[in-house]
C-alpha cells in the first residue's frame, strides 16, 4: 500500500517563476493492483510519480510506502528503497548506446554488489521470459522500438522490485506494441507486482489490466474535495 | 601581529569557522523549537533538508577545530624564535595573557567537537534523525565556546609583540617555580607511575571487556576520562623528564620539536583520540534503546571502545618504550 497525504510540490518556490506542480493530493494506491494516473500535459502525473518513486522530495506532505514513512528518510536510505522497491520504465527508453542490451538491463543491479555471474544469469532468464533472448548481445542502438521497450522492462525488473513505475510507457510505441506492452504488464500484475503508470493514452487507461484510473488536472485529483 | 603562514591560516580559518557555526546555529535553534517528524508541513520538510547542509557545515567546522589544536601548538612552537627568552611553544604562549587560555579552550573544544562528530556520525546512520535535537542542543552549547576561542586566539595573535621578553619552558615548567604546571611536576615519580599504569590498565581492560561483551560502557567511559586526566598529569610529572633525560624539565611542548623526533604529536594524537572515542561511548549509552539505532549503535560503541583501547595502548607503548630507552633514572626523585 502506498499512501499519499496532502502532497504538494512547488518548483522555484518564492521566485517569480514559482510553479505548483502538485497541489495537496491525498491518495491510497493498493498493492498488487494496476493504477493509472491520467491527465493532460502539466497535470502533475510525472511529478507525482517521481515523488512516489523517491526521485524527488515533496515540498509538503507525507508518503507512506508499505507502512514506512519515506518522505523524511535521509538520502542514503532513499537510495536503498529506489534500488530495491521500485523498477522504473521511462517515456524515453534511456538505453545507453555502445553497450549491449543485456549490459543495459544489468546496470541497476551493479550497486547492490551481487556477483556478476548471478546478475548475468538473472538477466538472461528475463530476456528469455520476454522473448528477446536473441537480442541480448545486440548493441542498444540496433534494437527496434518494441525490443528497446522490452529491454527497459527487463532493466526495471532486474532487482525484483515490488512496484513498477512507468511514465508514459507507450508514448513511442505503435498500437500493436502498446497492446503487447499492456499484456506484459498484466503478467507482472499476476506475479503480484504493484503497477503505477502515468499516461494519457486510451490504450493504457482503458486496458483491462488497469484496476483504477486517477484523473489529474492542474496538480489536483479531479473530483476531489478542495 | 606576526605574519607567519600558520598564524594567518589559523586566524582566517577561525573567523571562517565562526561564520559557519553562526549560520548553522540559526537553523539548529529553529530545529530545536520547531522539529516535528510527525508533521508533513513545509517548514518540517525544509528543516529535514537543511539538516544535511548544517551537519556538513558543522562537520567541516569541527574537523578544522580538531586540526587547529595541533596547528596552534605547532604555530606557537614555530614562532618561538621571534621572542627573546622563548625556547619552544611554552615561551610563545606566555608572550601575552591570551596564549594559555586559548590553548586550554582549544583543548576543551577539541574534545567536545570530537564527541559532536561521533554523535553526528551515529545520527546519520538512523533513518528517522534520532539524535537531531540532541546534536543541535550540544552544538548550540558549543557555539559560545568556539566564538570565545576565536576571540581569545585573535587577541593572542594580534597582541603578539616580537620585542617582548618572555619566559622559557625551563622557567615555566621547572620544579623551582610554583605555577600550577610546575606543581604537578612535584608529584613523586613512583606513585605517579603507579597511578598512570593502573588507570591505563583499567581503561584498556574495561574497553576490551566492553568491546567483547558489550557490558560496562559507563565504567569504560569514566575510566577513559580518568586515564586522559592522569596521562596529562603524567606527561608533566615523569614522561617529559624521561624523554628529555633531565629530572627538572617538565615541559609538555619541547617533545613536539625535531630534536625529540616530533614524538609529542604521536603522544598527543593517540591520547586525545583515545579520550574522544572513550568519552563518546558513554555519551552514546542513553541512546541505545532508540528503535532506529538499536541494531547499529551497540556494535558501533563496541568498535569505538576497541579503537579507544587501541589508541590508549599505543600511547602507553610509546611512553613506556621511551622510558625504558631513556638514560634517566628518576626513581626516588
Amino acid at each position: 500500500m502506498i499512501e499519499l497525504r496532502d502532497i504538494r510540490k512547488v518548483f522555484n518556490s518564492g521566485k517569480p517563476n514559482e510553479f505548483a506542480a502538485v497541489q495537496g493530493i491525498s491518495l491510497s494506491i493498493e498493492a498488487g493492483k494496476a493504477t493509472v494516473l491520467n491527465g493532460p500535459s502539466g497535470s502533475g502525473k510525472t511529478t507525482l510519480l517521481s515523488l512516489i518513486g523517491c526521485m524527488a522530495r515533496p515540498t509538503a506532505g507525507r508518503i507512506r510506502l508499505f507502512e514506512r514513512e519515506i518522505t523524511s528518510l535521509p538520502e542514503r536510505f532513499l537510495t536503498e528503497i529506489r534500488r530495491q522497491t521500485f523498477g522504473f520504465i521511462f517515456q524515453q527508453f534511456n538505453l545507453i548506446k555502445g553497450i549491449t542490451a543485456l549490459e543495459n538491463a544489468m546496470l541497476p543491479a551493479y550497486p547492490l554488489g551481487e556477483k556478476f555471474s548471478s546478475i548475468k544469469k538473472r538477466g538472461l532468464h528475463l530476456f528469455e521470459l520476454f522473448n528477446i533472448a536473441s537480442k541480448a548481445y545486440s548493441k542498444a542502438e540496433w534494437l527496434s522500438g518494441g525490443e528497446a521497450q522490452r529491454v527497459t522492462i527487463v532493466r526495471a525488473l532486474m532487482n525484483n522490485p515490488s512496484v513498477i513505475i512507468a511514465d508514459e510507457p507507450t508514448a513511442h510505441l505503435d498500437t500493436k506494441l502498446s497492446l503487447e506492452f499492456m499484456d506484459i504488464l498484466g503478467k507482472l500484475k499476476e506475479d503480484g507486482k504493484t503497477l503505477l503508470l502515468a499516461s494519457h493514452d486510451p490504450l493504457v487507461y482503458e486496458s483491462g489490466v488497469v484496476d483504477r484510473v486517477v484523473n489529474l488536472r492542474d496538480g489536483r485529483i479531479e473530483g476531489a474535495e478542495e | 601581529m606576526i605574519f607567519h603562514p600558520t598564524v594567518m591560516a589559523l586566524f582566517a580559518g577561525s573567523i571562517l569557522v565562526s561564520f559557519m557555526i553562526l549560520y548553522s546555529a540559526s537553523y539548529a535553534f529553529l530545529i530545536l523549537r520547531k522539529w516535528d517528524l510527525q508533521s508533513g508541513s513545509e517548514l518540517q520538510l525544509n528543516l529535514e533538508r537543511k539538516t544535511y547542509l548544517i551537519s556538513t557545515l558543522i562537520g567541516y567546522a569541527f574537523a578544522f577545530e580538531l586540526l587547529s589544536f595541533f596547528l596552534y601548538v605547532f604555530t606557537a612552537d614555530q614562532i618561538h624564535t621571534f621572542f627573546v627568552g622563548a625556547m619552544c611553544a611554552a615561551g610563545s604562549l606566555y608572550a601575552n595573557d591570551y596564549g594559555y587560555p586559548t590553548l586550554i579552550l582549544k583543548l576543551v573544544n577539541f574534545l567536545l567537537a570530537g564527541i559532536w562528530l561521533v554523535l553526528n556520525y551515529v545520527d546519520n546512520r538512523g533513518y528517522d534523525y534520532p539524535l537531531v535535537k540532541t546534536k543541535c542542543l550540544f552544538f548550540l552549547l558549543l557555539v559560545p565556546l568556539i566564538l570565545l576561542e576565536t576571540f581569545l586566539q585573535g587577541n593572542y595573535f594580534l597582541r603578539l609583540n616580537p620585542n617582548i621578553i618572555t619566559s622559557c619552558c625551563g622557567t615555566l615548567f621547572s620544579t623551582e617555580t610554583f605555577v600550577l604546571p610546575s606543581a604537578i611536576g612535584f608529584f613523586p615519580s613512583i606513585p605517579a607511575k603507579a597511578a598512570f599504569y593502573v588507570t591505563l590498565l583499567l581503561t584498556v581492560g574495561s574497553g576490551s571487556f566492553y568491546s567483547l561483551k558489550g557490558k560496562g560502557g559507563y565504567l569504560f567511559s569514566a575510566a577513559s576520562a580518568l586515564a586522559f586526566a592522569v596521562s596529562v598529569l603524567a606527561i608533566f610529572s615523569f614522561i617529559s623528564p624521561y624523554i628529555y633525560e633531565l629530572p627538572t624539565h617538565h615541559c609538555p611542548f619541547c617533545i613536539l620539536q625535531k630534536e625529540y623526533g616530533y614524538i609529542g604529536y604521536l603522544i598527543y594524537v593517540t591520547l586525545l583520540g583515545g579520550a574522544i572515542a572513550g568519552l563518546s561511548v558513554g555519551v552514546l549509552m542513553p541512546f541505545r534503546k532508540i528503535k532506529s539505532l538499536s541494531e547499529i549503535l551497540p556494535l558501533f560503541q563496541r568498535r569505538l571502545a576497541m579503537a579507544s583501547s587501541t589508541l590508549f595502548l599505543v600511547f602507553t607503548a610509546i611512553v613506556t618504550v621511551r622510558i625504558l630507552l631513556s638514560d634517566l633514572i628518576l626513581e626516588g626523585y
